[in-house]
């Protein structure tokens, strides 16, 4: 009898837990939409990134995101095969299992090799670009910035025909973290190639917290530094910040329908802490939106 | 209309200032010896790459197996470690070529972006008191620092297999498949003046 009563309350409970994460949902899940989930800095191997991915999954069965991209950082400390298996596909197996695609950008503590290893899908190259639906991704290696790259960067960006422009890589131009805070050089040369040719959202990680900076050019900057590693109480106060949390792990979800991208953020313990959606620039219009 | 990328316009424009792979001007003259002296790095550059590429092959088809990928790079390095078994440090960076990078650097880092440079060499998590040796890999767990982009324009550009290391104050020539130093040399970046 009472063990009844005790599977009753459990099956109550789970029903409460999905019903809680439904709720939770700030994705307008709109039919043949783009969704993918954003993680950065979470190769530690440690239970913070196992929990992150188990959170993860919960919203992929709501969500369906099919990829997730990865700013770098990705493998911590030593590259040895037992490394990739710790760091990577133990904690994502039910992600991977899902079929879920993740696309890898190069994190100062990540060996360049990982661009050989399938499951990253760069294809073998440091630095790459991939399209899903209206958006095209381009994935750069913030680590060397040669001007071989540059020259791909805008190349590559000036013949893009998608509607969506979406640039991530390591080094954040942004920053109001105190660790690190943002790579000015790095932004003398990329930013004036975001604004020429439209990029409409760049995401980087690096520093240790999650942040959303005020647009800069219409563009948008986000932070997504602590899907394993954690910076706490790593904030400078700043007036170009307009949302940041650094107080746990989290990861992102983003869908971008037509000419808007929405986004939430979500903590390791399934709190949202920050959503809101942006409206598509182009080159003569410049409005873009938090809701 | 054609559009012409920003990159060529302002390589275009640095011609007259500054030429990634070429001398920086001194006193308004470019340098024929400085010229020379880049000739000569990439042409060592050049020999050891090929060298390199005929002795011990290249990097792997990408793969879902990491035992592959980490075989793959011991066993290019120790081909590598056996064919270039008598190399020392500056056999590509001679002490011309070392003095005329330092000269460089430290244009680079007085010039305009000096600042922005600095900071962002400072905010990249700088690797310090690592000893260098020719041949050896770098070492596996120790963060790379990013190489500043401005920086980067003003040095000869490395074909994509090798590229520019800053560790402490020093420039090391890392060859990626191998994960090897080829060559290193000390005082590549100045210290800050107090």
């Amino acid at each position: 009898m009472q063990r009844r009563t005790y599977a009753l309350l459990l099956a109550l409970l789970l029903r409460w837990c999905a019903w809680a994460q439904e709720a939770n949902l700030r994705l307008p899940l709109e039919p043949r939409s783009v969704r993918f989930a954003v993680i950065g800095d979470s190769g530690t191997g440690e239970h913070a990134q196992y929990e992150v991915a188990e959170r993860m999954e919960l919203y992929r069965q709501k969500v369906h995101f099919d990829f997730v991209i990865m700013l770098g950082d990705n493998i911590y400390g030593g590259h040895r095969a037992h490394d990739y298996k710790k760091k990577f596909e133990l904690p994502y197996h039910t992600l991977l299992d899902a079929g879920v695609k993740f696309y890898a950008s190069l994190g100062n503590h990540d060996d360049p090799d990982e661009r050989l290893y399938k499951p990253f899908n760069m294809g073998g190259q440091r630095y790459y670009t991939f399209n899903k639906g209206d958006a095209q991704f381009f994935v750069l290696d913030s680590n060397y910035m040669d001007p071989t790259q540059l020259s791909w960067v805008e190349e590559n960006l000036q013949k893009s025909k998608a509607k969506w422009k979406i640039a991530y890589f390591h080094h954040p131009l942004y920053s109001n973290g105190r660790t690190h805070g943002p790579d000015l050089d790095l932004r003398t040369r990329l930013r004036p190639l975001f604004q020429e040719y439209g990029v409409n959202a760049v995401f980087s990680g690096h520093e240790h917290v999650y942040e959303r900076v005020r647009p800069e050019d219409s563009i948008y900057y986000f932070i997504l530094g602590n899907s394993g590693k954690l910076m706490t109480h790593d904030f400078r106060s700043s007036e170009g910040m307009e949302k940041g949390f650094d107080t746990d792990q989290s990861f992102m979800l983003v869908e971008i329908a037509d000419d808007k991208l929405y986004f939430q953020t979500i903590s390791r313990r399934g709190q949202t802490i920050d959503y809101g959606s942006v409206d598509r620039h182009t080159q003569s219009d410049s409005v873009s939106t938090i809701h | 209309m054609i559009r012409i990328p920003n990159t060529i316009l302002l390589g275009t424009a640095a011609a007259l200032v500054l030429v990634p792979g070429l001398p920086l001007p001194t006193n308004g003259q470019t340098s024929s010896q400085d010229a020379a002296v880049v000739k000569d790095f990439e042409s060592r550059v050049t020999q050891y790459l090929e060298l390199r590429r005929k002795e011990a092959g290249t990097h792997p088809r990408p793969t879902n197996s990491p035992e592959k990928i980490i075989e793959s790079q011991q066993d290019l390095a120790l081909k590598v470690k056996g064919f270039r078994s008598d190399a020392k440090q500056g056999d590509i960076f001679t002490a011309e070529i070392a003095e005329y990078f330092r000269r460089q650097i430290a244009a680079t880092l007085g010039g305009p972006q000096g600042h922005k440079i600095r900071a962002s060499l400072r905010h990249a998590e700088p690797v310090h008191g690592l000893s260098l040796q020719v041949n050896q890999p770098y070492p596996q767990g120790i963060p790379l620092q990013s190489t500043p982009p401005t920086l980067l324009l003003n040095l000869p550009t490395l074909p994509k297999e090798l590229e520019y290391r800053i560790i402490g104050h020093n420039l090391v020539l890392h060859d990626l498949a191998p994960n090897i130093i080829v060559d290193f040399f000390t005082n590549a970046i100045p210290s800050t003046k107090e």
